[in-house]
C-alpha cells in the first residue's frame, strides 16, 4: 500500500505540474485581458506540432520547445490582433464565441495541414529508474522541474519587469493603469502572446508521452478550466495550487477506486468551490 | 454592315415578330434553370460515362472531426477508393454511385442526428460506413426504422451482429469473437498461460475484453485482472501504474490516438519489458506506428489486414489495392501513411454492397428486401473486390467470417507470424432478428 501510495504522490505530482503548466497561461489571459480562451487547447496542439516540425529539421528537442514557444506566442499575438483587440470592451460573451470558433479553425487546420497519423516527439533522453515495482522514466520527473521552471519565470517576470509590473497594474485596475499611460492595447497582446507560448511549450514537453494529433489538446483543456476555476479566476499561484491539489486528490482516490472513478473527484471539487466558494479555493479570504 | 443588318433582323424577329411571346420566354428561362440545376447535380465524370442515368446515392457518415477523425478520413479513402473504381467500370445496373458524407463528429448524438437527415433528407439507398461502435450502436435502429440496407465498415461491438443485431445491418468483415478464436490459442500456448486485460472503456473495448477473456480461459489460460481507461484519456500512467504482480502477458484493446498513448506509456514505465505484449491489431495500426516509434518493437497482434506482401497477401490484387490507397492517403497526410484495416474493411463493404446490388439487380429502396436477400450468404472471392481474402457474409446474423493475421512489428514494421484460414475463426450465431 505504501508503495502505491508513493507512486500515486509521484504520479500526482508531475501530472499537476503540466495541468499547471497549461493552466497558468489560461489563468493569465482571463485574469487580464477578461478572455475565457477555448482555443487554448489548440495552442497547446500547434505548439507540439511546431516542436515535431522543428525537431525534425534540427533533431534538437531543447531547440523545438524553444522555436514552438515562440512561434505559437507570435501566432497568439496575431490572434489578439486581429480577432481580439476589435472586440476589447464588449459582452465577454463574443470572446467565447471568437475563441471557440478559432479553435475549431485551429483543429481542422491541423488535420488537414499535417494529417490525420499521430506524430512522434522522441524525449531528450530515455533513462529510467526503479519506482518499487515499476521502472520510472526520468523524463517525467523532468517535465514536472521544467514546468516549475517556466511557472518560476513567469513569476519572476511578473514580480520584477517593467511589463510585468504593467501588468499586475493592468489586473487590478485597467482603466487606472491605461491612464497612468500604460500601452494597455499592446499589454492585453502580450499576455495573450505569454499565455499561448505557455501552452505550447506544454505541447511540446507533453508530446514524448501521447503521440502528437490534431485532437490531444481537448484532453487537458477541460481539467485546465478546471482547475482555473477552483484556483481562482485570473490567480496564477491559486492555479498552480490547484493544479497539485486536483491531481493529488486524484491519485490518492484511484488508490481505493478505478482510476475513471477517481476523475470524477475533480468534478466533485470544481461543484463544491462553486456552491461554497465561488472566487476560488485558494483565493486569500478578503480581510 | 450585312452582319449588323442579320442582328438587327434577328433581333427584330425576336422581339417583335410575336413569336416570342413572354409566356415563352418565362417557359424556355425555366427549361434552362431546370437544364443547369441537372447539369450542377450530375457531375461532370458521370456525365461523360453515364449520360443521364440517375446515380445511386450510398451514405457514407464517419467521423471526421472530433477523437476519432484520424480514423475517419482514412476510412473514408477506402469507401471513395471503392466508389472511384466501380464507377470507372461502368457503375452499378448502369447506374453511377454517389457518395454522400456526413460527419458524426465521434458523438453519438451528431451521429444519430446526421444519419437521420441521410436516410430522411437525402435519401440514400444504402449506407456504408460507421467507426465507433457506440455510434453504430445507436443509429442501428434508424435504419430498420427506415428500412436502408446498412454496410458496417469499422465497428467492431460483438453485439451489433448478436444480441443487437438487425436485418438492415451487415458486417462484412471479421468481429472479436471470431478474432478471439483465432488468437486465444496462439497467446496461450506460445507467449503464456496468464494474462491481463486492458481495453477501452466503452462498447468496443469491453465486448472485445469479454470474448479474450471466454477464448483464453478455452484454451487453458487464465485471466488475472482487467484495466478499463476510459476513451480520450491523455496521461494512462495512473491507470497503468496499478498493474503489477505475476502473470505472463499484458493484452491491450485499444485504438487510434489511445493506442499511441498506451504504447508509449506502458513502455515508459517499463510494462512492456516485464510482461509479453500483445493486443488487438488497431493498437498498431500502420497510422498508428509513426506516432510510436520505437516503443512498438516487439508487440503481436492480430489483424484482418496489415499492410505487407508476405505470402498470402503477396497478390496482384493487393498490390493494386495498396498502390491506390498509398496515392489517396498521401493526398490526406503528407507522411504518407500505408493503408491500415480502416481503408480496406471500407474498400470492402463497399464492393460487398455492389455485388449484393448487382445480384438483386437493385433500382432504389423499394429494392431493399431483394438486397437483403443477396446478400445473406455472399460469398466473396479474394480479388481486386476484395484483396484481403476470400469471406462468408453468414446468413443468420450477417457477420462476415474472413482469414486473420498474426503479426509482431519488427523494425518499425508489420511481419506476418501466422495466418489463421477463415474456417477456423468461426464462432457460433447468437442472433435473432425481429422478423424472422
Amino acid at each position: 500500500m505504501l508503495e502505491e501510495f508513493l507512486i500515486q504522490t509521484i504520479n500526482g505530482i508531475v501530472v499537476g505540474m503540466i495541468l499547471a503548466l497549461v493552466a497558468s497561461g489560461l489563468t493569465l489571459i482571463f485574469g487580464i485581458m477578461d478572455v475565457v480562451n477555448f482555443a487554448h487547447g489548440e495552442l497547446f496542439m500547434l505548439g507540439a506540432y511546431v516542436g515535431v516540425v522543428t525537431l525534425a529539421g534540427t533533431g534538437s528537442f531543447w531547440l523545438a520547445l524553444l522555436v514552438a514557444t515562440l512561434v505559437v506566442a507570435a501566432l497568439g499575438a496575431a490572434i489578439h490582433v486581429t480577432t481580439l483587440r476589435p472586440l476589447l470592451g464588449r459582452d465577454p460573451l463574443n470572446t467565447i464565441l471568437v475563441t471557440f470558433g478559432i479553435s475549431l479553425v485551429l483543429q481542422n487546420y491541423a488535420l488537414w495541414q499535417f494529417g490525420p497519423v499521430a506524430r512522434k516527439i522522441n524525449e531528450p533522453f530515455t533513462g529510467h529508474f526503479n519506482l518499487f515495482y515499476l521502472e520510472y522514466p526520468w523524463y517525467r520527473l523532468v517535465i514536472a522541474l521544467l514546468s516549475a521552471a517556466i511557472i518560476a519565470g513567469l513569476w519572476l517576470f511578473l514580480k520584477y519587469s517593467t511589463y510585468g509590473v504593467w501588468i499586475r497594474a493592468t489586473t487590478q485596475d485597467r482603466l487606472m493603469a491605461q491612464a497612468m499611460g500604460i500601452p494597455v492595447p499592446r499589454l492585453l497582446t502580450i499576455v495573450f502572446a505569454i499565455g499561448s507560448g505557455m501552452a505550447a511549450a506544454s505541447g511540446v514537453l507533453f508530446g514524448p508521452l501521447v503521440g502528437v494529433n490534431h485532437a490531444m489538446g481537448l484532453d487537458w483543456v477541460l481539467k485546465a478550466f478546471i482547475v482555473v476555476v477552483v484556483g481562482g479566476m485570473g490567480n496564477l499561484v491559486g492555479s498552480i495550487a490547484a493544479s497539485i491539489f486536483i491531481s493529488l486528490t486524484e491519485s490518492y482516490a484511484s488508490l481505493w477506486v478505478s482510476p475513471s472513478q477517481a476523475i470524477i473527484v475533480s468534478f466533485v471539487v470544481l461543484i463544491l468551490t462553486l456552491l461554497i466558494r465561488p472566487t476560488g479555493l485558494f483565493v486569500p479570504t478578503p480581510k | 454592315m450585312t452582319d449588323n443588318n442579320n442582328r438587327d433582323d434577328w433581333e427584330e424577329a425576336f422581339w417583335y415578330s410575336g413569336k416570342t411571346t413572354r409566356r415563352r420566354l418565362v417557359g424556355w428561362s425555366a427549361k434552362a434553370a431546370g437544364a443547369l440545376g441537372a447539369m450542377m447535380l450530375v457531375p461532370a465524370p458521370w456525365r461523360a460515362a453515364f449520360g443521364a442515368a440517375k446515380p445511386f446515392k450510398i451514405g457514407s457518415l464517419q467521423p471526421l472531426s472530433g477523437n476519432a477523425a484520424a480514423g475517419g478520413k482514412t476510412a473514408l479513402v477506402g469507401v471513395q477508393m471503392a466508389v472511384d473504381r466501380i464507377n470507372k467500370m461502368g457503375g452499378i445496373n448502369g447506374r453511377p454511385v454517389e457518395i454522400v458524407t456526413g460527419d458524426d463528429e465521434s458523438k453519438p448524438d451528431v451521429a444519430r442526428r446526421k444519419i437521420e437527415k441521410l436516410l430522411v433528407e437525402d435519401e440514400v439507398d444504402a449506407h456504408v460506413g460507421g467507426f465507433l461502435s457506440n455510434i453504430c450502436l445507436a443509429c442501428m435502429p434508424v435504419f430498420e426504422e427506415n428500412k436502408v440496407v446498412n454496410m458496417i465498415s469499422v465497428c467492431l461491438d460483438t453485439t451489433l451482429t448478436t444480441t443487437k443485431c438487425n436485418r438492415y445491418s451487415f458486417r462484412p468483415y471479421d468481429y472479436a469473437p471470431a478474432q478471439a478464436v483465432a488468437f486465444a490459442p496462439y497467446l496461450v500456448n506460445k507467449l503464456g498461460k496468464r494474462w491481463h486485460l486492458i481495453y477501452a472503456d466503452y462498447s468496443w473495448g469491453q465486448s472485445t475484453r469479454d470474448a479474450y477473456a471466454q477464448e483464453i480461459k478455452k484454451a487453458g489460460g487464465e485471466i488475472v485482472g482487467g484495466t478499463g481507461i476510459p476513451l480520450g484519456t491523455a496521461d494512462m500512467t495512473p491507470f497503468l501504474s496499478k498493474i503489477s504482480g505475476d502473470f505472463d502477458g499484458l493484452f491491450a484493446i485499444e485504438f487510434g490516438k489511445d493506442g499511441v498513448t498506451i504504447g508509449n506509456q506502458a513502455y515508459d514505465l517499463g510494462l512492456t519489458k516485464k510482461y509479453k505484449w500483445a493486443g488487438d491489431g488497431a493498437l498498431a495500426e500502420s497510422t498508428n506506428l509513426p506516432g510510436l516509434g520505437n516503443k512498438i518493437e516487439g508487440f503481436v497482434g492480430i489483424n484482418r489486414y496489415i499492410p505487407v506482401f508476405d505470402p498470402p497477401l503477396n497478390t496482384a490484387a493487393h498490390h493494386k489495392f495498396f498502390d491506390d490507397a498509398v496515392a489517396r492517403l498521401k493526398q490526406i497526410d503528407p507522411s504518407g501513411p500505408l493503408p491500415d484495416r480502416y481503408v480496406q474493411s471500407n474498400y470492402e463493404a463497399m464492393n460487398a454492397l455492389k455485388i449484393g446490388m448487382e445480384k438483386s439487380n437493385f433500382q432504389g429502396r423499394d429494392d431493399t428486401m431483394k438486397l437483403i436477400e443477396a446478400l445473406e450468404g455472399l460469398e466473396m472471392k479474394e480479388g481486386d473486390d476484395f484483396p484481403q481474402g476470400d469471406k462468408v457474409l453468414r446468413k443468420e446474423d450477417h457477420q462476415a467470417f474472413i482469414r486473420e493475421f498474426i503479426f509482431d512489428i519488427k523494425d518499425g514494421k508489420h511481419r506476418i507470424l501466422e495466418t489463421v484460414p477463415k474456417e477456423k475463426t468461426i464462432f457460433p450465431p447468437a442472433c435473432k432478428f425481429a422478423s424472422s
